[in-house]
């Protein structure tokens, strides 16, 4: 059975498509993931299903309820951790779950013992009693969890629920959703574009981009759907004595004519130095066999004149996978948005 | 209701946990009190205002006594001898004194042989209510001037005014209290309710409680409960401090306060609806301020608090036919000043109740649940 279906679904803030026109399904007791830069669509896509945005068009139902007919029933049915912190600093770790709770209508007793078991799943039962002012982000994020299953949801939204942490406060909670999505037979939805969160967390994920999705599976197929076996990422060093390098079309060109090279993509947030001429490369070629592939690649680009600062094999990452259908960085996003994608040596720029 | 309590019990702990909020709510009414009490008391006193007197006869003499004796007894002004009449004119241009009253020579002939005697007042005719009180003051010193001895007994020509005064003396002071009640219900009402609401929205806290199955109606309510808790507790602070602090006796018993509490609690209501219908959709606390300050001063001056409604021009007497603070402060008045007469306050408490009704329908329908 699905926990969420979404069909067509369109939000549209005047000219500007924040959702367009996407499908998927959740199937219950998963955990899934709308992965995406900042402005993909994310935040919008889980205001939408847990109700608090409507839709333009298209339909959304969760936990069998339609979000734009019953929204109140969804809102029972479902826990939400928002992307930014909403938790109450003036109140104390157990006021604040013991309000939610009523908000809930749970009974007093379950209430009680519902709080003391939750508060000490997220290790917070000695700090219940301060106010959450005085906690840490990583703290009040696990207070959040907490409160959002306060009521025993059978759907828990999470937006982003790790910006913002350190990186073991990010660990403790990815720790915390494993074991509350295997011990509270929970659904999870959870927005990211933290790569390596998707990938830890999730069993189907969604790229997300500019509104539209454009690949959705497990994480392991996802990267098994990307071109090559390997990955040989190449940096080229910059020209300071003069001479211009190759144009990089030329390069693309040259290395692509290459029997086992199956994709060639330019990382845009590479080394750089000013001047097209001189500036480096910073590539990523997906090969079918690297052992064959490294010592070819180096002669071609010798051949051109161009000396190579690193040529690394690598493991095909969620990143690579995003570029791959993206074709950008997830993390270039969110800065500059000057960047191409190279395809079997057939230069192209993205459009918008 | 439940949920609706817990969003009350939230909005209490959040105020009772902010000690800057409960001081300023509590205490900032007060000190309008005070300092609108002894700033702005009703009547004009201690006008600086020279006498230059060029004559030195007889009537001059007596005409600088009777002003000395309106001195001593109403204190409108304080006068001060000056010789140099060009002096005089430049300290009044530059507003060290109110006004300059100019003696002439052969003033005291012209009185006793009844030749149209005149004096000159230099006056700062920009600060007119200054120089309408020294007008006053100097036809009152002209009065009987010429009068040499003054009968221990009434004229029986003259027709002798005789005033009834139907309630107890009052106080300038004392009588600003209800204004100041009423100041405290809206400063109440700007630190509660939809402010905390606005606050929630800056602050984003608001997502999480509207991704719960809190109800547009629960919401409002909770917000309006929670609001007259604090507003209506705050403006009984404010009142029993009020009659202290200007030694007010009120009309006592069980009804009378009741309709004080009645009365505080639906313009409470009745302002919290109005201020959760006009900032439903608002997302920054500037925003409230802006709001806040306009709304203070287009209520409160109007209410018939510091100045009679009657004396407004035609279009102000007609926004304070509509003005919910007009209500509420004439009503708090006839309570306290007039002793308990429920006639008195009845339609006060209609059009109170009226307000707040259509303001809370209009602010539920405003309210947005989403986004």
């Amino acid at each position: 059975m699905s926990a969420v279906v979404v069909q067509d679904l369109v939000k549209r803030y005047g000219t500007l498509s924040a959702i367009d026109g996407i499908d998927f399904e959740v199937a219950s007791g998963t955990c899934f993931g709308s992965l995406g830069p900042n402005g993909a669509g994310k935040t919008t896509l889980i205001r939408i299903l847990t109700g608090l945005v409507k839709p333009t068009s298209g339909k959304a139902i969760v936990a069998g309820w339609d979000v734009s007919k019953k929204p109140d029933a969804v809102r029972g049915a479902i826990g939400v951790v928002s992307q930014a912190m909403t938790t109450d600093l003036d109140l104390s770790g157990r006021e604040n779950l013991d309000i939610y709770a009523r908000y809930y209508s749970v009974p007093s007793k379950e209430r009680r013992e519902r709080i003391a078991y939750l508060l000490d799943r997220v290790e917070l039962s000695d700090r219940a009693k301060d106010l959450v002012a005085t906690y840490s982000g990583g703290m009040r994020r696990r207070l959040e969890i907490a409160r959002g299953l306060i009521h025993k949801p059978k759907i828990l939204f999470l937006d982003e629920p790790t910006i913002g942490l350190d990186p073991q406060s990010r660990r403790t909670v990815w720790d915390l959703l494993h074991q509350f999505l295997q011990d509270e037979h929970l659904t999870i939805f959870l927005t990211t574009h933290y790569m390596d969160e998707a990938d830890f967390l999730c069993d189907r994920i969604a790229i997300i981009d500019r509104g539209k999705i454009k690949i959705m599976d497990s994480p392991a197929l996802l990267k098994e759907s990307i071109p090559g076996d390997d990955i040989v990422e190449i940096v080229t060093v910059a020209r300071q004595d003069g001479m211009v390098n190759p144009p990089l079309a030329e390069v693309v060109a040259e290395l692509s004519a290459h029997n086992f090279v199956e994709q060639i993509i330019q990382k845009e947030e590479g080394p750089y130095t000013e001047g097209d001429a001189t500036e480096s490369h910073h590539l990523q070629v997906y090969v079918s066999n690297a052992a064959e592939a490294i010592p070819v690649l180096m002669s071609s680009l010798q051949k051109q004149s161009l000396k190579v600062q690193s040529i690394g094999l690598k493991q095909c990452s969620l990143e690579d996978v995003f570029i791959h259908y993206t074709g950008r960085s997830i993390r270039a996003e969110e800065g500059h948005k000057v960047n191409f994608f190279i395809g079997a040596g057939v230069p192209r720029r993205m459009g918008g | 209701m439940g949920r609706v309590l817990a969003f009350v019990e939230r909005d209490l702990r959040k105020f009772t946990r902010n000690p800057v909020i409960i001081f300023s709510s509590v205490c900032l009414p007060m000190v309008y009190l005070l300092v609108l009490g002894n700033s702005f008391q009703g009547t004009v006193k201690n006008l600086p205002f020279a006498v230059i007197d060029q004559d030195h006869g007889p009537y001059a003499k007596r005409m600088i006594e009777r002003i000395a004796s309106i001195e001593a007894g109403p204190g409108t002004v304080e006068h001060i001898i000056m010789l140099d009449a060009g002096k005089a004119e430049a300290d009044v241009r530059s507003g060290r004194l109110k006004g300059a009253l100019i003696i002439p020579p052969n003033f005291s002939k012209s009185v006793s042989r009844g030749t149209s005697p005149q004096v000159g007042l230099i006056v700062d005719n920009t600060d007119a209510i200054s120089t309408a009180a020294l007008q006053r003051v100097m036809t009152e010193a002209f009065t009987y001037l010429k009068v040499d001895a003054i009968s221990v007994r009434p004229d029986r020509r003259i027709p002798q005014l005789r005033t009834l005064e139907l309630y107890r003396k009052l106080d300038y002071d004392a009588s600003i209290v209800p204004g100041a009640v009423i100041m405290a219900i809206f400063m109440g009402t700007m630190t509660t309710g939809a402010f905390s609401v606005v606050m929630d929205r800056f602050q984003g806290v608001h997502e999480a409680y509207l991704s719960t199955p809190l109800t547009k109606g629960e919401l409002t309510l909770a917000i309006l409960i929670s609001g007259v808790f604090v507003t209506t507790l705050i403006a009984l602070i404010v009142l029993g401090a009020g009659i202290r602090l200007t030694d007010l006796e009120v009309a006592s018993g069980l009804s009378a306060y009741l309709a004080i509490v009645m009365v505080i609690m639906l313009s409470a209501m009745g302002l919290l609806s109005m201020m959760c219908f006009l900032l439903a959709r608002i997302d920054h606390p500037r925003i409230v301020g802006i709001f806040g300050g306009f709304l203070n001063i287009i209520l409160f001056f109007p209410s018939g608090a510091v100045y009679p409604i009657e004396s407004f021009p035609p279009w102000l007497r007609a926004f304070s036919k509509v003005n919910p603070e007009s209500y509420a402060v004439h009503a708090l008045k006839s309570i306290l000043f007039k002793g308990m007469n429920w006639s008195a306050v009845r339609d006060d408490l209609i059009f109170l109740s009226g307000f707040t009704i259509v303001m809370y329908t209009l602010a539920t329908l405003n309210f947005k649940r989403t986004l």
